[in-house]
């Protein structure tokens, strides 16, 4: 019995050793080729560039991009593997929650997927690891001519290209028809011309409803809790002569007296009632459920799937279904502009997620990289590219994603698709040229002074005064008196 | 011919021998297994956040920059502003916490065993839920809106309705409630663990010198629960000074950084920012202040403890 013991003692403490051995060593088997650990001899150099036709396996983090993304996975394996018979595209799956998580792990590491799917404000922070992979040199003219330049762009930082786009969505604010009309709202002009900020202030003040005391309809909530404060502010300032964060000549920009008018604006329409006093709390969720239970006129940010998701709601609501939202009305969702400040002409927030390329430890030889390209290609055109935007109501953006698109039905307001087209006419432009370390310094002041005093700003416990100082100085520090905006 | 040193040598020699070809040698195989698994996963992080601590980190090629993350941390008023805020949640949890656990532990104690392990796995089951899914809930308590539960209890006696997690005066306030009212099932189990060791004889005598329940709580149960008190604060302490989720999940630290606690602080420079040298720095400060409190809290309050 003792003896049995001893063994499966033994065995239990040989078995936790070479469990732990294991994980530490995975990274030996990193030859370089596939940053994920390639199974094939292709990733070797001795295996040759180009179009060798030797087997490689590329590797895709993936998050639910659309609601039937996921479920396809399997499909688009076999797609690609079809196309290229030596290729293999294992895709690993994630949730919104755990991709930024897992990514970071991995990267951080030293052993990232080849392909992941992420915002392209994300690209600098790589780039700034050195553990992006630059595929200018593999991408071929053909690639790269399907797309729309202005998406492209995005996947730029510097002179490098770091993948390619799935989609590009305007942040813009949605209505209730309804509720729009009732005020006396022009929505269709507004869709066309856009709205001056002193348009827009009248327009949420006779949206209003109230009960006594007590206000039953807003005339807009905006989602701010927390770090969707920043979207809030980032939108409003794109039309407010402020496209990005630094200048052409690369000084930081929201030192200008504009920011401080914007400030003073976002303090104004809560002072007049039009947004709940308690709106540094509301936070995406929320919200949308203020929309669609008719506590509000107007919401933001708008995407355009959020006419899916109003569209949805309304057919459950027509149908009895349970799972309708409580207390929901029926909504017909209408884009609309964000208003500009100061005469500024108007300049949308756009988001453009794609599928981005990385690399390991070691140099990634031209045909893996080559390989890595093929794919991120397949997942960002054709077919797969126009599946996954009509799911999310999102303009095409490359040619061959448009073509595969004209066999396919979608049901969408055409005033709203006209609308979205209109803003993307006036999408902000992509700024490679924005050094990664200067991006990096911007993106630290957004997070620990301009979005944690705009939150005390929407608390009303400071002034906008306060806070366009606190920026102001907190710029000056990061890069000095001659780099900042001054006027 | 031998020594006699030489001989208590080679005896020295035969018994270690001897020990390792016993039983020893399973002793050792069982060591090795925690102590290998303690090396790589305790003692490997820490000593490689240590040398990290002196680099600027990446993957591809980190730099030695000597004292940098040091000097930068103890420069940064944000930093600062964390500790003061994870004083400030520490002082206002932990005591409470260590009472309401105790109360709770001597209300349940007098039940009956069915009914004792009953309560005892109602106040655990928060511990074991998860606190993503605890959040979701306390986010709707704390809804800033009339619908709010915690305003809809505040609108009966008058009171206009607060924003809870959006408001400096309030945010702070509202996550000390949230630990006040949660996860206090394994403080409640130690206690309770604590109390049934007393042994009744003590609370025969003082019955028999007419003791009042108050009399018998403070000259038995408290002086015999000390080593557990003692045990509870300073792993509470330590536990708080790590607090992270709470902050991360209901105000992401914010309003104006009102609740961003030095864990989360960590976290931010580590993962949002790939500064991982200064977030090395950063932890390895903190490991030090709740090594310092530690120390402390042993030195003034466990002077008459014995284990």
């Amino acid at each position: 019995m003792t003896r049995k013991a001893h063994v499966l003692a033994s065995v239990l403490a040989l078995t936790v050793s070479m469990t732990a051995l294991a994980a530490c060593s995975s990274n030996s088997k990193d030859n370089g080729a596939s940053p994920s650990g390639s199974q094939s001899p292709a990733g070797s150099a001795s295996a040759g560039a180009g179009s060798s036709g030797a087997k490689d396996t590329i590797t895709a983090l993936l998050p639910p991009v659309s609601s039937g993304f996921q479920d396809r996975f399997e499909q688009l394996s076999k797609d690609f593997n079809a196309q290229y018979p030596n290729l293999t595209l294992k895709i690993e799956p994630a949730s919104w929650e755990d991709m930024t998580q897992k990514l970071d792990t991995q990267v951080n590491a030293g052993s990232p997927p080849d392909i992941a799917f992420i915002g392209s404000e994300g690209i600098s922070k790589y780039v700034q690891q050195g553990m992006m992979m630059d595929i200018t040199d593999s991408v071929t003219p053909e690639m790269t001519d399907d797309y729309d330049k202005t998406p492209l762009e995005y996947m730029k930082n510097g002179t490098g290209l770091y993948g390619f786009p799935a989609y590009m969505e305007v942040h813009a604010i949605g209505g209730n028809k309804q509720f729009l009309e009732e005020a006396g709202i022009d929505w269709k002009k507004v869709q066309k011309d856009g709205w001056t900020f002193d348009e827009f202030r009248e327009a949420i003040k006779k949206g209003v409803v109230k009960e006594g005391n007590e206000t039953k309809r807003y005339g807009f909530v905006f989602a701010t809790a927390g770090v969707t404060s920043k979207d809030y502010l980032n939108i409003l300032i794109k039309n407010a002569g402020m496209p990005a964060s630094f200048t052409t000549d690369l000084k930081y920009a929201y030192t200008s007296k504009n920011f401080l008018e914007v400030l003073k604006d976002v303090r104004v329409m809560i002072d007049d009632g039009s947004m709940p006093k308690e709106l540094s709390s509301i936070d995406a969720g929320k919200r949308w459920n203020m929309f669609l239970t008719g506590q509000t006129m107007i919401t933001g940010k708008g995407l355009a799937t959020f006419e899916n998701s109003a569209n949805k709601n309304n057919a459950k609501i027509d149908a009895n279904d349970g799972s309708a939202v409580k207390g929901s009305i029926k909504v017909d969702y209408i884009v609309l502009p964000v208003p500009t400040f100061l005469g500024q002409e108007p300049k949308s927030s756009t988001v453009v997620d794609g599928y981005v390329t990385f690399r390991g430890k070691k140099e990634p030889t031209a045909e893996h990289k080559a390989n890595v390209v093929k794919a991120a290609y397949f997942l960002a055109s054709g077919q797969v590219a126009a599946t996954t935007n009509n799911d999310l109501f999102a303009a095409h953006i490359s040619k061959s994603g448009r073509k595969a698109a004209e066999s396919m039905t979608v049901n969408r307001n055409p005033d709203n698709v006209a609308a979205v087209q209109t803003l993307l006419s006036h999408a902000t432009p992509a700024r490679p040229d924005i050094p990664a370390e200067l991006g990096a310094k911007a993106i630290k002041i957004e997070d620990e002074v301009i979005i944690p005093k705009l939150q005390a700003l929407l608390a009303n416990e400071i002034k906008p005064e306060e806070m366009y100082e606190a920026v102001k100085a907190a710029a000056v520090k990061a890069f000095g008196a001659d780099g900042v905006v001054t006027d | 011919m031998t020594t006699p040193t030489m001989q208590t040598a080679q005896q020295a020699k035969t018994g270690r021998k001897r020990r390792i070809r016993g039983d020893g040698v399973w002793g050792y195989a069982f060591i090795a297994v925690a102590l290998l698994v303690y090396a790589m996963f305790t003692a490997y992080p820490v000593v490689s956040a240590f040398f990290i601590s002196f680099q600027h980190y990446k993957p591809l090629g980190s730099t030695f920059t000597g004292f940098d993350n040091y000097a930068a941390t103890f420069r940064d008023p944000l930093f600062w502003k964390s500790i003061r805020n994870t004083l400030l949640y520490t002082v206002l949890t932990v005591p409470v916490a260590l009472v309401l656990s105790f109360c709770v532990a001597i209300l349940i104690l007098p039940l009956k065993r069915r009914l004792q392990t009953t309560f005892k796995a109602i106040y655990y089951l928060p511990v074991v839920a998860s606190g993503v899914a605890l959040s979701v809930v306390w986010l709707w308590i704390f809804d800033p809106m009339p619908a709010g539960i915690f305003n809809r209890f505040i609108a009966v006696v008058g009171a206009h309705n607060q924003n809870w997690l959006g408001s400096s005066a309030t945010a702070m306030f509202s996550l000390v409630i949230m630990a006040w009212l949660s996860s206090h099932g394994a403080s409640i189990i130690i206690y309770l663990a604590a109390l049934l060791g007393v042994d009744e004889s003590y609370y025969e005598a003082a019955e028999l010198d007419g003791a009042t329940f108050l009399q018998k709580l403070w000259h038995i149960v408290i002086p015999f629960l000390k080593p557990t008190t003692l045990f509870l604060l300073v792993t509470g302490v330590i536990g708080s000074f790590q607090v992270f989720q709470n902050a991360f999940l209901m105000t992401g630290g914010g309003p104006d950084n009102a609740t961003t606690m030095v864990g989360l602080l960590i976290f931010n420079n580590a993962f949002k920012y790939f500064e991982y040298g200064k977030a090395a720095a950063q932890s390895l400060i903190l490991a030090v202040i709740i090594a310092g409190i530690s120390l402390f809290q042993f030195k003034f309050l466990g002077k008459d403890v014995e284990y």
